[in-house]
């Protein structure tokens, strides 16, 4: 009799056992944030090793701020602040020289539309000051000497600026290019399911548990909405707009993307998204794209080996390459 | 019936054992559906976790950091800054953050907001902005 009785006590205990046992599944995420490169970054990875998660986070975080030191306008012995002060030819480490060879590259391939000649133009408008101010005519042409896709010759490690007054400033490339390196020290480290976001800047190494990851994007008109998801793996997605960094003047919004043609903000998009192997062509393309407005934008998204992307022009109207038609879903 | 022999040969005992596994196990099911819907918000000041507050406790909150007094508040499930000493107030503009991940940051003002809880039916894992 006693192992009737015991029957519905057992079947209880298995239940309660079930439901103690359960454990999230998230429990294998390690997720990290930091302020680096003047912005907030998240790392996310997946694994069993909890250990190795956390080393490969803290290669990640250190990288970034390894080159935070290599490429900041702000810190006066970085190699790029080295570089604006240079009057003559100057000897940069191999990485900044590659990455100042992509950047030039995409200068080309854009027609000037991304440009890392403009140090001159961020602090003469003050958009990321409390004290923003739409500059002169002249002081913006002054702002623009010298600059353009063939304003720097590089020769290895050599670079030597075709005028010596010229500032450089690498945050349409910089951010992008850190973000591609920490997801090489979390390769390095051994992990294989991770994202790193760089204040929108993202590159995603590998699966998220056997699921593509789901890339919401900003709505550059509605705060804390979302416009489109992508559904992506291995791949990096950067997106530009005109709705962070701004000041308003007489009813004209005033944003950091400048039009190297004016030295004013571009007018044709309030964002663009682009889906490239690196971050750092994702980052760069992102910047030209918008520049160039939502046609020219789209046409140079479309001639890219090996890149996707969409426009939200100014009128609100949306453009996208063929390639997304299977992964963007718009809301 | 043999659910109702088996009741009958249980002793007395035994019921007070079933009963207080049924308890048991309801407490169980009540403590994993109550621990998805109880957010949190978690406050960093310079890479330190300096505020937390369950995300449904509705309250005002100052945050100090390098430039001064970052001012935030929780409401309808929901922090969100409202006003702080950096020049842009980008972190004003980011609106709300309500769901397990979401992030706030004052970059300025090296303050960091985040959400923590279970997620649960989410349309996405990373926000591009």
């Amino acid at each position: 009799m006693f192992n009737r009785s015991l029957v519905p006590i057992l079947l209880l205990l298995m239940v309660a056992f079930f439901v103690w046992q359960r454990q999230p599944a998230e429990d294998s995420l390690l997720s990290r944030t930091a302020l680096v490169m003047g912005t907030l970054v998240e790392i996310k990875a997946y694994g069993d090793d909890r250990e190795l998660l956390e080393q490969g986070l803290d290669a990640a975080f250190a990288e970034m701020v390894r080159l935070e030191q290599l490429f900041s306008t702000h810190i006066p012995k970085s190699e790029v602040s080295r570089l604006s002060a240079a009057d003559a030819p100057l000897i940069v480490s191999e990485e900044t020289a590659t990455l100042l060879g992509l950047g030039l590259k995409i200068a080309q391939r854009s027609d000037g539309a991304f440009d890392m000649g403009l140090g001159k133009l961020m602090p003469l408008w003050g958009v990321e000051s409390d004290q923003p101010q739409v500059p002169e005519e002249q002081s913006i042409a002054l702002a623009l000497k010298g600059i353009g896709p063939d304003s720097l010759q590089i020769s290895e490690q050599q670079v030597r600026k075709q005028t010596p007054g010229l500032q450089i400033d690498l945050g349409g490339i910089a951010k992008g290019y850190a973000v591609d390196r920490a997801v090489e020290k979390l390769r390095q480290a051994g992990i294989f399911s991770a994202a790193v976001n760089a204040g929108g800047d993202i590159r995603l190494l590998g699966d998220r548990q056997g699921q593509s990851w789901r890339i919401g994007i900003q709505h550059p008109r509605k705060a804390g909405e979302i416009i489109a998801t992508l559904a992506l793996q291995n791949r990096a997605v950067v997106t530009s707009g005109d709705y962070e960094r701004y000041f308003e003047q007489e009813g004209l919004r005033y944003h950091h993307l400048f039009d190297p043609q004016t030295g004013r903000p571009a007018r044709g998009c309030q964002s663009v998204t682009v889906v490239a192997a690196d971050a750092a062509s994702a980052d760069a393309l992102a910047t030209a794209a918008f520049v160039l407005g939502p046609q020219k934008g789209l046409a140079l998204l479309e001639r890219m080996p090996d890149v996707e992307g969409f426009l939200i022009a100014a009128d609100g109207s949306k453009l996208a390459t063929g390639g997304l038609k299977d992964i963007l879903e718009w809301h | 019936m043999a659910l109702g022999a088996t009741l009958k040969r249980l002793t007395r005992f035994d019921r007070y054992l079933v009963l207080s596994l049924a308890l048991l196990v309801s407490a169980s099911f009540l403590l994993l559906w109550g621990r998805q819907s109880g957010s949190r918000i978690v406050v960093d000041a310079d890479n330190r976790t300096v505020f937390t507050a369950p995300l449904d406790d509705a309250r005002h909150f100052e945050i100090e950091g390098p430039l001064g007094t970052t001012r935030m508040e929780i409401a309808d499930g929901a922090v969100r800054v409202l006003s702080s000493p950096c020049p842009q107030k980008i972190c004003i503009g980011l609106g709300d953050a309500r769901r397990a991940g979401d992030l706030l940051a004052c970059v300025p003002n090296r303050i960091v907001v985040r959400i923590e809880g279970e997620k649960e039916g989410e349309a996405y894992d990373l926000l591009s902005r």
